[in-house]
């Protein structure tokens, strides 16, 4: 019993548990009457994920998302930092934002759909636009709330040794907010996908070859069961991918590092 | 905090009662149809408002479901919640190819379908890489008639599928007349009518020459299981769309008044289109073969059929070419 509860103490449970969930569904795909149009066994994912690689584009696709979604993040960081910054500065502007941020926030990126294809049209942009969207503002939040929660002694320290604003910004206040920070960005990874997916499955094949999204809507269209969860599946790899590679390394490196965590 | 809790519980009430209302009685006979708008499907709502299927059938419940696009309502018939769908032939198709249990029961309608392209695209020889074709979806009619054309035009039935955008028709119409990247527009009455209405567009495919003939746009799909266990149900069904349809074709201006009530119209235009030359209601299937063979041709569908019998019910009236 011991070793039992041991092995989902190691640093290897998460695969233990996928592991755990793929054979039940491939025992409720075997072994009950579902249609495997609504429940595709694990052999056909995997056939209809090899067949995608081999003979499709899912993997330039695959690119193609994460290109837009780096972009969008890049964009999206640099425009909250700005936004925060300057909110930690000036009290006027920091009402500012958060008026936007109380206007925009609630704001679902497809929801704006009919006006971004009025302003912007259909293409790449329109899609980078949605990320920008729903990226920015809960990164405004994650930014202010972990310069807010830095101790006011320390600003008055980096006062004391007569610091510009900007050195106390990049100084104190970054490193003393990164755990929010990496939260943030984590968080801003998360909405980042899920934007750039929906817009892709509407906006369809934008840049050529389209996306992942694009991918996905077409499996659906053409009532691919397992070519819909093919594509889910590439999504899911990426995603712990970047969580256990880039994530993890940034943590290390920083929060772990400064014993901040 | 107390009232808001009070409303909270109202709330949930509501929202269970609303769910519960939904589910049937065993004893009654139900059936469950999507209900979709456009001039194409004119005769399910005629068949709606004027209560004919309660008159063939009395003492059915029909229960009409709200679906925006093929695709959910393909998804709802595989889960049953749905028993009769109004669709194009290309995605029954696609449903039939991949082991869906259902046939056609009845045509439908055939409405002006096209291709709206910007004054400066003269023809398919005109879009370029960088231009962008609004349709409903992948797998729709619209798409399987411009693979249809670029087959004739290029031997290439896949030359504008990485150019497709999916928009619905009047996201489609927006997009097209903001003048941004889609510059080329496929679909049908009435977006057809006003996007060729408008100065510097103008048609460079009819969905006939694509297809090279007549064919049904709309056609009705039953599933097996309504078909086999509600034998009765399933022939009130068929009585009831030929008569909605009869409905239209003897009294277009009367069908026209009651449209008013469901579409966003002028009773004149309802009545110009419903009378247009090529808008024609049917109860005839026409078209199926071609679109077969076609889609198992360019690998849309693995298989194709081979007796007539795989993809429509008996009784059902279609024709070949």
């Amino acid at each position: 019993m011991q070793n039992i509860k041991a092995i989902f103490l190691k640093p290897y449970s998460k695969y233990v548990w996928i592991g755990i969930m793929l054979i039940a569904w491939e025992a409720i795909a075997k072994l009950t009457p579902v249609s495997p149009l609504a429940f595709p066994s694990l052999e056909a994912v995997v056939a209809a994920l090899i067949n995608s690689i081999l003979t499709g584009d899912i993997l330039l696709q695959m690119l193609f998302s994460l290109g837009l979604i780096f972009v969008g993040l890049v964009i999206g960081v640099l425009l909250s930092f700005v936004m925060s910054a300057l909110s930690v500065v000036s009290p006027v502007f920091e009402s500012f934002v958060d008026t936007c941020v109380s206007i925009f926030h609630p704001l679902p990126g497809i929801a704006l759909l009919p006006l971004i294809i009025l302003w912007i049209g259909t293409g790449s942009k329109a899609i980078l636009f949605i990320i920008v969207h729903s990226v920015l503002w809960p990164m405004i939040l994650n930014m202010t709330a972990g310069f807010k929660s830095i101790p006011v002694v320390y600003k008055k320290i980096g006062q004391n040794y007569e610091f510009s604003n900007a050195k106390i910004i990049f100084k104190i206040y970054i490193p003393a907010s990164m755990p929010y920070l990496i939260a943030g960005l984590k968080i801003g990874w998360a909405r980042a996908w899920r934007a750039s997916i929906s817009a892709e499955m509407i906006f369809g094949a934008s840049g050529g070859i389209g996306g992942i999204g694009w991918y996905i809507f077409n499996k659906r269209v053409f009532m691919d069961t397992a070519g819909i969860f093919a594509g889910l599946l590439v999504i899911i790899v990426v995603g712990m991918l970047v969580e256990d590679f880039i994530f993890s390394k940034i943590e290390d490196r920083t929060v772990k590092k400064w014993g901040l965590s | 905090m107390k009232r808001f809790g009070i409303i909270l519980s109202l709330l949930c009430l509501v929202w269970i009662t609303g769910c519960t209302a939904t589910k049937n009685d065993s004893q009654e006979k139900v059936i469950r149809i999507a209900e979709q708008y456009g001039i194409a499907y004119a005769p399910v709502q005629i068949m709606k408002d004027q209560g004919i299927l309660e008159k063939n059938y009395p003492g059915i419940q029909v229960i009409w479901e709200q679906m925006s696009n093929t695709t959910a309502i393909r998804e709802a018939m595989v889960s049953n919640k749905l028993d009769v769908g109004f669709m194009a032939i290309p995605p029954f198709l696609i449903g039939w190819d991949n082991g869906m249990d259902w046939k056609i029961a009845t045509g439908l309608s055939s409405v002006p379908t096209g291709l709206v392209a910007k004054d400066e695209i003269q023809s398919l020889q005109d879009i370029e890489n960088d231009d962008r074709i609004a349709l409903p979806q992948p797998g729709s009619v619209q798409h399987i008639l411009l693979a249809m054309a670029c087959k004739k035009e290029f031997n290439d039935p896949k030359k504008m599928d990485n150019l497709l955008v999916t928009l619905s028709h009047p996201d489609g119409m927006t997009a097209l007349l903001a003048g941004n990247e889609i510059t080329a527009h496929f679909t049908s009455t009435p977006y057809r009518e006003a996007e060729l209405a408008t100065t510097g567009y103008h048609e460079i495919l009819t969905g006939e020459e694509a297809f090279g003939g007549d064919f049904s746009f709309i056609v009705g799909v039953t599933t097996k299981k309504l078909h086999d266990e509600n034998p009765e149900v399933y022939k009130a069904f068929n009585q009831s769309v030929e008569e909605a349809i009869l409905f239209i074709n003897e009294n277009p201006e009367e069908a026209a008044e009651i449209l008013t009530k469901y579409y966003d119209l002028s009773k004149e235009d309802i009545l110009k289109y419903l009378t247009a030359e090529d808008t024609e209601y049917s109860a005839t299937v026409k078209g199926i073969k071609n679109f077969s063979d076609f889609m198992n041709e360019t690998d849309y569908l693995k298989k194709s059929y081979t007796s007539i019998e795989e993809v429509v019910w008996e009784n059902t009236d279609y024709a070949e070419y």
